[in-house]
């Protein structure tokens, strides 16, 4: 495995703020922090809800050359992810289909373990079948 | 292909980060690796499946591994356990 290959970086999309950066403290301490886990919650004043703005920086942030997996935190999320994506056509980003906190802590511990975009988008939604008892 | 196996008492309960540093420790290995405690059996390269074995101080936990290079992957995430499971911590 190489030491100098980039990570996928992971955004996670909120429509709080609080619970963007929390998970994303979660998911960056599990992994061990050696990849980017970006907030990006609530409005750009704000408020509860999601902003393409925020959202749009993020995945710039996220982005050392081996995509970024974007996680939504509620369907309603995906509506302003997908208008964010519109305006960045070529962005090598994927819009993952999983549960919140599970998929954001399995998805960054894979893409510190160096996984391909594919391979971490697969390790969240797969979190759907992990069983907690 | 090779196959190899330990056995570990945990010192420590086996809580979400040495579950992270497992399942990015498993992954840097081509082997197919478990990790089984008690009745419970997860692929370690998934951190969910680890945390999902609720392993708890005192309890038998096993890492097997198949493939090209099962003894280094055994001998890695035994490591780990040990380290980040402490008697106490």
């Amino acid at each position: 495995m190489s030491q100098v290959r980039a990570r996928v970086g992971i955004v996670l999309v909120s429509h709080s703020a609080r619970l963007a950066e929390g998970t994303a403290d979660l998911a960056g301490q599990v992994s061990g922090g050696t990849v980017r886990v970006l907030a990006a919650g609530g409005t750009d004043d704000g408020e509860l809800g999601t902003s393409a703005e925020k959202i749009g920086a993020a995945v710039a942030s996220a982005e050392t050359g081996a995509g970024v997996l974007v996680l939504p935190d509620l369907g309603s999320a995906v509506l302003t992810v997908r208008a964010m994506l519109e305006d960045l056509p070529g962005a090598r980003v994927v819009l993952a289909d999983a549960p919140f906190v599970e998929g954001a802590v399995a998805a960054t511990v894979t893409a510190v373990g160096g996984a391909d975009l594919k391979a971490v988008a697969q390790a969240a939604e797969e979190a759907w079948h992990a069983r907690k008892l | 292909m090779p196959a190899s196996s330990k056995t570990i008492t945990l010192g420590g309960d086996l809580h979400a980060r040495p579950a992270g540093a497992l399942a990015v420790a498993a992954a840097g290995f081509a082997a197919a690796v478990s990790v089984t405690a008690g009745t419970k059996s997860a692929n370690a390269k998934s951190v969910l499946g680890v945390m999902g074995l609720g392993a708890t101080a005192g309890q038998q936990v096993t890492v097997a591994a198949d493939g090209p290079d099962a003894a280094a992957a055994v001998a890695a995430l035994i490591a780990i356990l040990a380290d980040a499971t402490p008697v106490g911590g």
